[in-house]
């Protein structure tokens, strides 16, 4: 008693429909798969061309050698990416030690001082700080802050320093900070906070004993990933840093090896995303090994900053406060 | 959620007094925090105005002369607009007790402190009270309707020729003539096919328009080389655009007007462009060719649509004068200062820098090619990454499953998205540059590497943002659609896709900002750091503004850094504001749609 012929066609038998379904469907995941190609095609392309480079120049030299001239005039070239992990890391720091403090004071403002009316016009605003492109921020540290500091702070700093682009680096990721930390703390629910001041807490006692560390997961994951954003950075180091590949004098003081910060921050230095643009100037058409330790430092950045975001996204999973 | 609890009255009798000190302090600290990296900003913003306007030779005269022709005429119509009272007198207040205050301040610092390089009083006073003055009342009064309507009047003129020049450009590099075949028998039967099918309900018609088009195109490429003969440039601006165009003001009129003003607003643009498009040279008017065509056709017929809606409404006509206003305002101020001879600056950024190429001497230097680039570049990336990234996040929010392999399948493709995000640019340069230069062999800074690389650059922002747009959706709708026999595609197409669209659009022209300003993957891939004539081919070496921003910023003579450089980074800015606006606008006017 089921036949149904002359029921309307439910399974989309009509052939015409699905082929159009199943053509519209496929195209939509060879969209999808276009995301994924791209992850294993940066993969493949780094990976590829950094092997030819480490079977010139072995791993080992590559990470301990404290030199690096890929194209030297006399001759006698050197991968040590020592003096760039140097340089990346005093900028890094220093752009962290605007950022972190500045992002997270503005997400505690965002999310328990301000006002609505505050809040809807300081959040635009900050996003605005990580609109500027980053050649333009080069040009400001060096044209502007750069001048600025020496007149003013550090006379014996020079034209190309590493501290000028820190501070813009810095300026740059405050939005980083303060957007992730801010929803973070955005997420404590209100219980927590009307039971702190039932406990008789003030505000300034609920935001730091409470809120912050409740959020603190967050946080700590808004830090990893403006730290790796730092790492990445590369036009303001590039137009502002300098390049020259430096290793600073190691002092020393009762006994104990220490590097004078002012050496590495007042003197012009190299990361290692302003040795790939400067190798990029010069030489591109393949098959030198200047060329392919492009792609081993490219390499080396891609998992320091992989790392970093998978470290960040385990973070913020694993250790969030569920409520 | 913050708690507006007052923490003072913890004080009550019996339980001993609290200390609000700590919590001021900490209060304004971080008030201050929040605000210092805009503040930084601000100032930086400040100078380079000032060098790439040449302010510092402003004399306190000319300053004086346009603040009274352009500021405080834009001022009374933006207040006449607000229609309020109080915000007149408080704007007034600002205006004159801001002049005092910045003055004495100002002196006083100069006189104590310390010299405050490259700025006089009268600067000071122009950038932190009267720009942000001037903001703040532009924001209500836009919200009012007169000044709705001539704000409305101006973006559409502005916009409008932004968009007319943006076509001429890429008319550059893209072949017009087989554009023209392609439209002439590709999409004008698709379009006729599909309106056939539509309004004499023929189903089959519509569903015929797609292969219809795609083999008109392809018989285009086919006929191109083997025609010879083709019209003038103006004559094919005007049938495959101009015409389109007016056709379809036409229609959006007709929908609501009568057939005469529907005609009237597509054929008063359509007449003007062909005369001055056409004969406009030949008449010796100094402007004319295809390129004036274009512009009047894509900026008229949108003013001449806004223009009959605003007459229909009847309400804040008197607000279509501001551009009037804007124009006779400079114009006058232009008349005094030269009347009087005031000493006026002479600005880095003006029209020889936006029309002529770069040159080592920097009176000459030029941003036209580098414009030029970013234009064709950004348009192919706006392209690939609008298909790509609604293509992946469509598949991602209405194709697959949430569970089971396929459920972990699409988790794996968010958090690879959300990784690819993170990925440092300048290692997207070196996938272009292996894959797309070397591998593939498209080219060393050519069009389609640069564009290539950088679509992919900015995928992952276009598909999270196009995410949302499609999250947003209400389910209802979906499942309506779905209750009255729509396959998924159908209701993708007919009722997703439509609903997102204004929020898909936002997210791809915010990412497409970011695009335009990227310079270290273009560096990596090759692009040209300089060229001194615009592109004609897609695979000819391309430079881009923030190239050339790059390539001046190392020139060591003063009159670069501080001037040439400084007009770029305002022209980019000026860009990237622009976009990012027309991005805002559409964002708040689906939200009020919603």
């Amino acid at each position: 008693m089921t036949e149904s012929t002359e029921s309307p066609d439910l399974q989309r038998q009509s052939g015409l429909t699905r082929l159009k379904e199943g053509t519209y469907g496929g195209l939509f995941a060879a969209c999808a798969a276009v995301t994924l190609l791209t992850t294993v095609a940066i993969f493949a392309t780094l990976l590829y061309d950094a092997v030819v480079f480490f079977s010139e120049v072995p791993v080992i030299e590559f990470l301990t050698s404290t030199s690096w001239s890929p194209n030297p005039r006399g001759g006698g070239q050197s991968f040590g990416i020592v003096p760039l992990v140097i340089g990346t890391i005093t900028v890094t720091i220093t752009a962290a030690f605007i950022a972190l403090p500045v992002g997270t004071l503005t997400a505690i403002y965002l999310s328990e001082y301000a006002t609505p009316n505050a809040r809807s016009i300081l959040k635009p605003l900050l996003e605005i700080l990580a609109g500027i492109p980053t050649v333009v921020y080069g040009y400001f540290a060096l044209v502007y802050i750069t001048p600025a500091l020496k007149a003013t702070l550090f006379p014996e700093m020079s034209t190309f320093n590493a501290l000028s682009a820190a501070l813009m680096v810095g300026i740059m990721t405050i939005p980083m900070v303060s957007s992730i930390s801010e929803d973070a703390m955005s997420a404590v629910p209100d219980d927590l906070r009307q039971a702190g001041y039932g406990l008789g807490a003030t505000k300034f006692e609920v935001s730091t004993g409470i809120v912050v560390p409740a959020s603190i997961s967050g946080i700590a994951s808004s830090y990893i990933l403006a730290v790796s954003r730092a790492i990445g950075e590369t036009m303001i180091v590039v137009v502002a840093m300098g390049a020259q590949a430096r290793m600073p004098a190691v002092q020393e003081a009762f006994g104990v090896p220490f590097i004078n910060p002012a050496d590495v921050l007042l003197e012009s230095g190299m990361t290692i995303t302003v040795a790939m643009v400067q190798i990029a100037n010069g030489d591109l058409t393949g098959g030198t090994i200047p060329y392919d330790s492009m792609f081993a430092l490219g390499l080396t950045l891609f998992v320091v900053t992989l790392v970093m975001n998978v470290l960040s996204d385990i973070i913020a999973q694993r250790y969030r406060e569920e409520y | 959620m913050a708690t507006d609890t007052d923490t003072g009255t913890a004080s009550a009798e019996g339980f001993g007094e609290v200390s609000r000190v700590r919590g001021i302090i900490f209060e304004y600290l971080s008030l201050g925090a929040s605000v210092l990296g805009i503040f930084a900003l601000a100032v930086l913003l400040v100078y380079v105005t000032i060098d790439a306007f040449d302010l510092t030779n402003a004399s306190p005269e000319w300053l004086l002369t346009y603040f009274l022709t352009l500021v405080v005429p834009f001022l009374a119509f933006c207040l006449y607009s607000a229609n309020d009272r109080e915000l007149t007198r408080r704007a007034a207040g600002v205006l004159g007790g801001g002049l005092v205050a910045v003055a004495v301040v100002f002196t006083a610092i100069e006189a104590f402190v310390t010299q405050i390089p490259r700025l006089s009083w009268q600067l000071a006073y122009l950038f932190v009270v009267v720009f942000p003055l001037t903001g703040y009342v532009t924001y209500v009064g836009s919200s009012g309707r007169v000044g709705g309507v001539g704000f409305g009047l101006v973006g559409r003129l502005i916009g409008g020729t932004a968009i007319g020049l943006a076509l001429a450009v890429l008319f550059l590099v893209f072949d017009a003539r087989l554009w023209f075949l392609a439209y002439t028998l590709g999409i004008v039967p698709a379009l006729a096919s599909y309106a056939y099918g539509r309004f004499r309900e023929r189903p089959g018609a519509s569903t015929a328009a797609v292969p219809v088009g795609i083999v008109g195109v392809l018989v285009a490429v086919f006929l191109r080389p083997v025609i010879d003969t083709y019209p003038t440039t103006a004559f094919i601006y005007l049938w495959t655009l101009a015409i389109p165009i007016a056709a379809a003001g036409a229609l959006v009129v007709g929908a609501r007007g009568s057939r005469t003003e529907a005609i009237a607003a597509g054929g008063v643009p359509l007449a003007l462009a062909t005369v001055v498009g056409l004969f406009g040279g030949i008449l010796g008017l100094g402007v004319g060719g295809p390129n004036a065509l274009l512009v009047i056709a894509v900026a008229g017929v949108p003013t001449a649509v806004y223009l009959q809606r605003v007459f229909d409404a009847g309400d804040g006509v008197i607000g279509l004068g501001l551009p009037v206003l804007l124009v006779v305002g400079a114009l006058v101020g232009a008349l005094v200062v030269e009347a009087f001879g005031f000493p006026a600056p002479d600005p880095w950024i003006d029209g020889s820098f936006i029309t002529e190429a770069p040159s080592r001497t920097p009176a000459d230097a030029g941003l036209y090619p580098a414009i030029v680039g970013s234009v064709i570049i950004i348009a192919m990336v706006a392209v690939l990454s609008f298909l790509l990234g609604v293509g992946t996040s469509v598949f991602l929010e209405e194709y697959t499953a949430n569970s089971g392999i396929v459920g972990a399948l699409t988790r794996l493709l968010q958090i690879n998205i959300a990784n690819l995000a993170a990925i440092p640019s300048v290692v997207y340069g070196l996938l272009g540059l292996g894959l797309f230069a070397n591998l593939l062999g498209l080219g060393y800074g050519t069009a389609v590497t640069v564009s290539l690389t950088l679509s992919l650059l900015i995928l992952p922002i276009t598909i999270i943002s196009a995410q949302e747009a499609i999250r947003s959706v209400p389910d209802d709708l979906r499942r309506g659609s779905d209750a009255m026999g729509a396959t998924r595609w159908q209701t993708t197409k007919n009722v997703v896709l439509p609903e997102a669209f204004p929020g898909i659009l936002t997210g791809t022209i915010l990412a497409l900002g970011r695009a335009i300003g990227e310079t270290a993957p273009l560096i990596m891939v090759g692009a040209a750091t300089t060229v001194f004539s615009a592109p004609n081919s897609l695979f000819d070496k391309y430079s881009a503004m923030p190239m050339q921003i790059y390539a001046w910023a190392g020139f060591p003579q003063a009159d670069f850094r501080y001037g040439v450089v400084a007009a770029g980074v305002i022209t980019l800015l000026i860009i990237l504001v622009g976009m990012n606006g027309t991005a805002i606008l559409l964002r708040n006017r689906a939200e009020r749609g919603t």
